[in-house]
């Protein structure tokens, strides 16, 4: 349903590139998130689909009709997308109301659209009040209705819940998420935070100083990474280097490159024998409480460092460790 | 694999192209032209300059340039001088200090700035004249009259300081007050005295808002017709006036004009090239505002002093002397003819106002539409009408549409119509002139505000399939309200105020209240002067004093 076809963007005549090459598609019905860190090109990516900037180079289309490429554009306010803001962008001088009312006041039916959608995110009862009488969920809630309102084809999510702690962001996500649910709308999300994305979506597409690293389905990221960089982004990964091989007694082939997760250390005994394959000695030069575990500062033979986390209490100066060969990442960069 | 995003290809001449023809817009050309109508006047002064210098023109370059050139020098001299004391020591001891009376004084010292400086002029002339307020005061108490002269090129300097260093004071002012207290901390911190800190650190880390104030200052100084005529004082201005009434030799009145500019464009660039040295001024605003020392009882009064003098000479003095004068000439100038001139000047000054303030909204909203960056930067050309003097800009005007008319003239003629000047020596010119000149008046407070306002508000309009227009007056006209109407109020004051372009280009049966105030002047009636005068005073006062209320909260 939205092509994108090796779309670039420069702010600076080509000299660094926020976007470079990019290319998805996705199914109608889909939730994809968009991960990547910040300056990772997501926002680009995001103005450049909602047509609040023009690419350099490629295409964007949407049911099979081109939005944006070299030698055509369509302005923004004729695309159907909807975009729900960071900050969420609400018009400060008018009412909840008229905000929803705001992309659809053409429409015959609008009070009752408008009604309908208030009822959707459970403000039924808000219409009335300004923005600023609202908390920062139920702000989002309008916004949220405000895009859907006009039934938009593709709906935008940029960074939503990085304005809220903690608490109110897990809840807010499923409550955002079962409305979004309800409409069967193709979703775009995009975070910087894999916990966000990986509750929500169906596909990940994560970005790398403005390319594309790796789309896939969420469980496959999380097993079979594309590079480190993906790797670290659902955990901490050390690359199996040569002092590390060496340590372990595990020749890998140097051709290719090779990870762990921190977390697929193991340092309990009964599963060193039973689940390890590279089993050697290190010795402990820091030990950390975080609550019920405890996290180690290790120091290998070889003088390398290593981080893992364990709940065993009883942990001597000197300890073996190890990890299953099936738990090794394999790269092609 | 493909190489996108390679330079040489993504930004080769041809896909160049390309994205031009897509991103090229109508917003883009009506900028365009907007900048071009705005840049027109100063356009033909350049184009006329090709048409050769006048009969009269070797004349005034061996006789009267040397003089309009030394007296220009020895203005720009003695004003920054001037200026620099007045402003920058008023601004620190205002900042630094807690004295009696500092809250008053803090806002009084921008009062000048309502005071035209030709009626400074009038009043300075009046004070120290045979048989004025100080001939009268010393007989009073029986000491015996000296006069001092001050009808020529120093009085002049005096009078053009004393009514102008509000600008220096003012952007000196808002450095001490917002960026100084952390460095000022350190330094007191490290034991460094007081005058020192001063001189060794404040100055230079203020340098760059002085000089932005003294450059308005300067501009000022050399746009200031009515002052320089009244004491008799040859500059490139009066030039400009004899050029065009005495001789009557437009070509003489374009040299001028185009020599005045490039000693303007000169005083900007000046000002360019020491802010990009002063590299080292942080640009985070420092939201902790000065702490303010409480000085010992004799220096308490010693600093109001020196605060209180440029009050005096610079706002009560010539205000004491305008209200004497107003009480001894009202029955003879106050009645209808007044009252309707009066109402002429409101009414121009509202109008154009609105008109310049409308040239303003379609410069920045039209470049914010267009697509093209470019687009964006050339927008700025069209504020520059401010550093022209408004007798360039008249010269400018007055050429082309007399050419123009000359011609609807003889069109419309030979289709049998008869008519007189549609453009030239018509309110059309001079509005048009208000709006070039005073664009950046309206602009800068209009823009300031619209940058408040986070672009993913407008931007969450578009995506929701509402276009740029009607954005325009749904979202964004009501959160900007407040920057157009103080747009329109300091435009309204400054058409109030303006003289030398008024009097080439306004119609001849209009006349505003610095004309007339002029008109008395120039006809040896000085003392009627002072009610047109005061009126114009009053009405530009209340919004200085608004002014102050907006800088205070920057």
């Amino acid at each position: 349903m939205l092509k994108i076809d090796s779309l670039s963007k420069s702010y600076d005549k080509g000299k660094n590139y926020a976007l470079q090459d990019v290319s998805f598609e996705l199914k109608s019905g889909d939730v994809c998130a968009i991960v990547g860190e910040s300056g990772s090109g997501k926002t680009t990516l995001v103005r450049l689909i909602a047509g609040l900037e023009r690419p350099d180079e490629g295409s964007i289309s949407l049911s099979g009709k081109v939005l944006s490429s070299v030698d055509q554009f369509t302005q923004p306010e004729k695309r159907k997308i909807g975009l729900v803001f960071q900050e969420y962008a609400l018009f400060p001088h008018l009412t909840v109301l008229e905000n929803i009312l705001y992309g659809i006041a053409k429409q015959k039916d609008k009070k009752e659209r408008a009604q309908e959608m208030l009822d959707l995110v459970g403000l039924s009862e808000m219409g009335g009040r300004y923005p600023h009488q609202l908390s920062g969920g139920q702000q989002q809630r309008v916004a949220l209705a405000r895009a859907l309102a006009p039934n938009p084809s593709l709906l935008i999510l940029d960074e939503p819940f990085s304005n809220l702690d903690t608490m109110l962001r897990t809840q807010l996500r499923s409550q955002v998420f079962e409305i979004i649910e309800k409409t069967g709308v193709t979703v775009l999300f995009v975070t910087h935070d894999t916990q966000d994305a990986l509750s929500v979506a169906d596909e990940i597409l994560i970005l790398q100083n403005g390319k594309v690293v790796q789309k896939d389905a969420a469980s496959n990221l999380y097993v079979k990474p594309n590079n480190l960089y993906v790797a670290s982004l659902f955990g901490n990964t050390v690359r199996i280097n040569k002092d590390l091989q060496n340590a372990f007694h595990c020749p890998l082939n140097e051709e290719c490159c090779h990870a762990i997760r921190n977390e697929k250390i193991k340092v309990n005994p009964d599963e060193l024998t039973t689940d390890c394959d590279y089993i050697t000695t290190a010795e402990v030069i820091k030990k950390i409480a975080l609550g019920d575990a405890v996290q180690l500062v290790l120091k290998l033979e070889t003088g390398e460092k290593l981080t893992v986390t364990t709940r065993d209490k009883n942990i001597a100066d000197t300890i073996n460790i190890g990890f299953n060969s099936k738990d090794i990442l394999e790269f092609n960069e | 694999m493909k190489q996108a995003g390679n330079k040489n290809t993504v930004f080769s001449l041809k896909s160049r192209l390309k994205r031009f023809k897509r991103d090229n817009n109508r917003w883009s050309a009506l900028t365009l032209a907007i900048v071009v109508f705005l840049a027109l006047p100063i356009l033909f002064i350049g184009v006329e300059l090709f048409a050769g210098p006048g009969e009269t023109w070797s004349h005034i370059v061996e006789y009267l340039l040397p003089d309009y050139i030394w007296n220009s020098f020895f203005l720009i001299v003695f004003c920054s001088l001037l200026v620099l004391v007045f402003g920058v020591s008023s601004a620190w001891l205002v900042s630094r200090f807690d004295f009696p009376m500092r809250k008053a004084l803090e806002w009084l010292l921008i009062l000048p700035l309502a005071i035209p400086s030709y009626i400074v002029g009038y009043a300075y002339a009046g004070i120290f004249d045979y048989g004025g307020s100080l001939a009268l005061l010393m007989e009073a108490v029986n000491l015996d009259f000296v006069r001092i002269d001050i009808m020529n090129r120093a009085g002049l300097a005096f009078v053009l300081s004393i009514s102008l260093f509000p600008y220096v004071y003012v952007s000196a002012r808002a450095f001490f007050l917002n960026q100084a207290n952390n460095l000022l901390e350190a330094s007191n911190m490290l034991g460094v005295g007081e005058r020192k800190t001063f001189f060794k650190l404040m100055l230079p880390l203020a340098r760059p808002a002085i000089v932005a104030g003294l450059v308005l200052v300067l501009m000022e100084v050399l746009n200031d017709y009515g002052a320089a005529k009244y004491y008799g004082v040859n500059t490139f201005t009066t030039g400009i006036f004899r050029s065009w009434f005495s001789l009557e030799e437009p070509e003489t009145a374009v040299y001028l004009s185009a020599l005045l500019i490039v000693i303007i464009f000169s005083l900007i660039l000046i000002e360019k090239w020491q802010v990009r040295k002063v590299k080292f001024s942080s640009a985070k605003t420092n939201n902790q505002q000065i702490q303010r020392k409480v000085p010992k009882k004799s220096q308490k009064w010693l600093i109001f002093a020196v605060v209180f003098i440029p009050v005096l000479l610079g706002f009560v003095l010539p205000i004491l002397q305008l209200i004497y004068w107003a009480f001894l000439t009202a029955s003879k100038v106050f009645n209808m003819d007044f009252l309707w001139v009066s109402l002429q000047s409101f009414g121009i000054s509202i109008v154009s106002a609105l008109i310049t303030v409308f040239f303003a909204l379609l410069l920045i909203y039209f470049s914010k539409w267009s697509a093209l960056r470019l687009i964006k930067n050339v927008a700025r050309v069209g504020v520059l009408g401010y550093a022209i003097p408004g007798a360039v800009i008249a010269i400018g005007i007055m050429i082309p549409t007399l050419a123009l008319d000359k011609w609807l003239i003889k069109v419309l003629g030979n289709m049998g119509i008869e008519t007189g000047l549609i453009i030239n020596g018509t309110l059309i010119a001079l509005f048009y002139a208000y709006a070039v000149r005073f664009l950046a008046v309206a602009y800068n407070p209009i823009e300031s505000t619209a940058l408040k306002v986070d672009n993913s508000i407008p931007d969450s309009s578009k995506v929701l399939g509402v276009g740029n227009l009607k954005t325009f007056f749904k979202i964004e006209f009501p959160l900007i309200k407040t920057g157009i109407f103080s747009a329109v109020i300091l435009v309204f004051i400054d058409v109030m105020k303006e003289l030398p372009l008024t009097l080439i280009l306004k119609p001849y049966h209009i006349d505003t209240l610095a004309v007339r105030a002029y008109e008395y002047a120039s006809d040896e009636m000085v003392m009627e002067a002072a009610i047109p005068s005061l009126f114009i005073i009053f009405t530009a006062m209340i919004p200085v004093i608004f002014l102050n209320k907006l800088l205070i909260k920057k």
